[in-house]
């Protein structure tokens, strides 16, 4: 009997999972459901609660005004661990179990390169994916035509911080750290552009994700003599480098690409981290242009708890403005092809989070500069203008 | 002497695998999400070749291997490299790359010669990290931790695309490897890996050439990884070395143990059980907890599965298997003395 | 023409002699005992036949084979097979599979393909099996799994294990410790019949002195690794050495 109850409850699961659904997938007259996959028991956990976070504060705002064309903007989020294989289950859950409208800032490149064959083979568009390697605008890959990126590619980053080093100092030795994955690769494929730009070779060191121990490549770069690191890392790697080279007494500039903007790299580094420079592809959360300025109010509105706030938190709300206008840009009669037509209509747009987008047929590549951002005093100045 | 046979009951097997090939219709059916659950069952198809294979090894020989998900990427790579850069067809790569992945296991098969038990786990899985740096490291045939993207299944001049057509793939060698696991448990080679395990004295009494042996089970075990790998890799299209991490090979462990070691049909149940758990229970009761607490449930699934890993080796060592066999016999002398235990 | 010789065999463990220069012969179809006190160097005389040890000096030869040079899962080709003193079974087998692993020797591995396609080669591995245990007395156990079976059946099954493997030569150590007055009278019974009826011929482990002394052919008394006494039943009984070092006092026959 008591088997027989345990099928019949396995049953009432599986079939509770059956709503129907109007025939275009995730919209209802008052609602678009979307989906996001974070990492929220991985090594980027404390990103993963914090950015899809900050994209519900905008929604809400957005519903709270009545929603897009009258729909309200509902977020599935799922758990990928930052594990690939996971993404994909999780992704194959949204699409074809929640049966999302879209995918939205799925955290992390490899599980974002994962799951192109699913993206591809159902057609759903994948819009600001939160990771800053260039393969994502990659129109030639698979699901390329489908995926809308935002943020500047590490490649462009690093470039453009080998430029700013040549600008300032011709004689600039250089070094690079960088995760041995696909983000160190993108790293690299910007630093070769770089080298025959200017002729130079640029000492590179890697190491392992999660690695906790950089003794041996800041003995390394400090055997070479170097003026000038990038260092394309997360968080704790730049901290610990630039703790280890102040303990050998070794006073480079440090530079940093992608996620080292975290202002936490400064307040963690200490003394050390003084005059550490990172690229930063949106306005700065606490800056005076009219998007961080909405940010914070809206933050006080909806009563985000302090920790939240900052560099991330307000990425996510950043990205959700570029969506939220795609949707509108869509129209009332909402299809995934109406959204892709709806951003690629976007021409020198400005969000005022996001230095203007410009989206086309050939052109998913979102923003494509950067702004270098200076630790002086304890405190994220920016020291330059737009750099591209 | 009575013939054995005549009286053993085998026709639900055939009623089985007619289910097996019923169940995406009846999904269709019932779900308007039926793909989902297909490709969970995919996965939980590659996950039942190579746990049989592992079950082989582990559950029957004694030889416990924390690196299998390393067996799974070198057959998953392999047969992407042979396919889609050496042109080899997809048909004569799931012959050869699953005897690659035998011969690797040989090679990690040495070590067992000499170490047994806790010792050998650990060796297995440095064997896991050591493919993981070679793989990145053959960066123009692997492009390195960036992933490689694999071409769909092509075999008889029909490409296999679709997670329907993935499954009937997935399952044909399901079944196929289910049946050849039995009749190798049942056999000599079978007895002669129990013996290994239990008793090392009476194995070589009885004429049982212990290394032999031992580098059969790796080698067995290396060749249904193997499959499992080129499965995995031309049904899932992309892999990269994050999805082989160490935490897959305890999961086989887990799936092995919970379904009920050293049986072939326990393998089979373990994997299942732990696939669906993962992927269609787990995620429901998230959902509940997001509902009813409003927050985030965070890593709930690593706390269900030590829970049940927890409560199965207190209460169940036997495992799923061993659970369906006690209910058997449970009823089959149901009036009379219920309280029989299978002994 | 005697069966299997040992000849002038020591084994020594890092100082401790265990075997000490012991040399006797084993006539063929002979029921040849081996008994002495505890660590006299029985199960190690064993142990050296079957190749688990591999002593300084000496020789063992087998109807003409040196057995020394050989790696102990090939004693059983040679056809000596054996018993453990404490038992050696795999309890979560069926005693059927037990059986059959001993019969691995005469399944070679076109066999084991064969069985792969055909359900004939596993009834013929099976009927090996049944043979020995319709011999045996133990028909009824085929199916049972070896866990939890009393001791005396699961004695019984290592026997037969022993002798599916069709050899000249078992070695039985202690095969009746542990049980009753009325298993060992079957045991005994076993042992004649082993002898009798398939030919096989016996070298025995056995602290059991009646056993002894009803089936044994010819008593080999061991002390610290040395023969201290060897010949028929009625002779060794009475031994003065024997007595004063083992029996205690005169055995009534």
């Amino acid at each position: 009997m008591k088997k027989i109850i345990g099928v019949l409850i396995v049953i009432g699961l599986f079939g509770s999972g059956c709503v129907k659904r109007a025939p275009s997938p995730g919209i209802t007259d008052s609602e678009i459901l979307i989906g996001n996959v974070q990492d929220l028991s991985g090594p980027m956990k404390e990103l993963g609660a914090i950015i899809p976070n900050g994209s519900n504060m905008y929604f809400e705002y957005i519903n709270d005004q009545g929603g897009v064309h009258g729909r309200s903007i509902k977020m599935l989020i799922e758990d990928h661990q930052y594990n690939p294989q996971k993404a994909v289950v999780a992704i194959k859950k949204l699409i074809e179990k929640d049966q999302v409208f879209c995918m939205f800032q799925v955290i992390g490149t490899s599980p974002c390169e994962a799951i192109r064959p699913i993206l591809a083979e159902t057609g759903t568009p994948l819009i600001a994916p939160a990771t800053n390697s260039g393969t994502m605008s990659d129109l030639t890959k698979q699901a390329g035509d489908l995926i809308f990126h935002t943020d500047t590619g590490y490649d462009r980053q690093a470039e453009i911080l080998v430029d700013h080093i040549m600008e300032k100092n011709s004689d600039a030795k250089i070094g690079l750290v960088y995760q041995d994955d696909d983000y160190g690769q993108n790293v690299l494929l910007g630093i070769s552009r770089a080298e025959s730009k200017y002729g130079v070779t640029v000492q590179k060191e890697s190491y392992q994700r999660g690695a906790v121990d950089f003794k041996g490549q800041t003995m390394n770069l400090l055997k070479g003599g170097l003026t000038d690191v990038i260092i394309a890392g997360i968080v704790r790697e730049p901290v610990v480098i630039m703790k280890t080279a102040e303990a050998m007494n070794f006073k480079p500039n440090f530079y940093g690409t992608g996620p080292t903007i975290d202002a936490r790299v400064g307040k963690m580094a200490g003394s050390a981290g003084e005059g550490f420079t990172a690229t930063n592809w949106s306005y700065m959360w606490n800056s005076d242009y009219p998007g961080p300025k909405l940010y914070r109010d809206l933050c006080e509105k909806y009563d985000i708890p302090q920790p939240y706030i900052g560099l991330y938190h307000y990425y996510g709300f950043a990205t959700a403005m570029v969506l939220v206008e795609g949707l509108n840009r869509a129209g009332k009669n909402l299809t995934r092809n109406s959204l892709i037509k709806g951003l690629e209509s976007f021409n020198e747009w400005e969000s005022g989070t996001f230095p203007p987008i410009t989206y086309n047929r050939n052109d998913h590549a979102g923003v494509d500069k950067v702004q270098l951002v200076q630790m002086q005093n304890g405190e994220q100045v920016v020291i330059s203008d737009w750099l591209e | 002497m009575k013939d054995r046979y005549d009286h053993e009951n085998i026709y639900w097997i055939p009623i089985l695998i007619i289910f097996v090939f019923l169940l995406p219709l009846i999904l269709k059916g019932i779900s308007f999400s039926y793909k989902y659950y297909l490709f969970v069952l995919n996965l939980a198809g590659i996950y039942i070749i190579l746990n049989v294979g592992l079950d082989l090894l582990s559950g029957f020989t004694g030889l416990v291997s924390l690196g299998h998900a390393a067996f799974l990427a070198v057959g998953a790579y392999t047969s992407a490299i042979m396919v889609d850069q050496l042109g080899v067809p997809f048909s004569l790569s799931l012959i050869l790359s699953p005897v690659i992945v035998g011969l690797f296991g040989f090679i990690i098969g040495f070590p067992a010669l000499r170490i047994s038990g806790m010792y050998l786990g650990l060796t297995t899985m440095g064997f896991g990290f050591i493919v993981k740096r070679i793989i990145i490291s053959f960066r123009d045939w692997t492009q390195g931790s960036a992933g490689l993207e694999v071409s769909s299944p092509v075999l008889f001049g029909y490409t296999i695309k679709s997670d329907l057509d993935n499954y009937y793939l997935i399952y044909t060698f399901v079944i196929v490897a289910i049946i050849i696991g039995r009749r190798i448990a049942t056999s000599k080679i079978g007895r002669s890996f129990m013996a290994i395990r239990d008793s090392e004295q009476a194995a070589e009494a009885s004429g049982i050439n212990l290394s032999q042996y031992k580098m059969l089970a790796f080698f067995i075990s290396g060749l249904f990884a193997g499959f499992a790998g080129v499965l995995f890799a031309h049904t899932s299209s992309f892999i990269s070395t994050d999805h082989f991490d160490i935490l897959l090979s305890i999961y086989f462990i887990i799936m092995v143990l919970v379904g009920g070691a050293s049986s072939i049909y326990g393998a089979v149940l373990g994997s299942l059980f732990i696939v669906l758990l993962d992927n269609l229970f787990v995620p429901l009761i998230e959902d509940q907890i997001q509902l009813l607490f409003n927050t985030q449930a965070g890593d709930i699934q690593s706390l269900i599965f030590g829970l049940i890993m927890f409560l199965f080796i207190i209460f169940q060592p036997m495992g799923l298997y061993g659970m369906w066999l006690k209910m058997r016999i449970y009823w089959k002398l149901f009036p009379f003395n219920p309280r029989q235990r299978f002994t | 023409m005697p069966d299997l010789i040992i000849d002038n065999l020591t084994m020594r463990f890092s100082g401790l002699v265990a075997l000490d220069e012991v040399s006797f012969s084993v006539k063929n179809n002979e029921i040849f005992s081996l008994i002495g006190p505890n660590g006299s160097g029985k199960t190690t005389l064993f142990n050296c036949i079957n190749g688990f040890n591999k002593p300084q000096n000496g020789k063992i030869y087998f109807n003409g084979d040196n057995l020394l040079g050989k790696k102990a899962h090939r004693i059983i080709h040679s056809g000596i097979s054996r018993t453990f003193q404490n038992v050696q079974n795999i309890p979560f087998m069926t005693i059927l599979d037990n059986i059959l692993l001993g019969a691995n020797s005469r399944i070679d591995a076109l066999d084991t393909l064969k069985r792969c396609v055909s359900r004939d080669q596993r009834k013929t591995e099976e009927s090996m099996a049944l043979e020995i245990m319709d011999f045996l007395g133990m028909a009824n156990y085929e199916q049972k799994f070896m866990m939890g079976q009393p001791f005396a059946i699961q004695k019984l099954a290592e026997i037969a294990r022993a002798l599916v493997s069709k050899p000249k030569l078992i070695l039985l150590d202690e095969p009746a410790a542990g049980m009753n007055d009325q298993e060992t009278r079957e045991i005994a019974n076993i042992i004649r019949d082993i002898r009798d009826e398939l030919g096989v011929t016996v070298l025995l482990v056995e602290h059991d002195m009646n056993l002894v002394m009803s089936i044994s052919d010819r008593i080999c008394v061991l002390e610290s690794g040395k023969i201290l006494a060897l010949g028929k039943p009625n002779v060794v009984k009475d031994d003065p050495k024997v007595i004063e070092s083992y029996l205690g006092e005169p055995l009534d026959a």
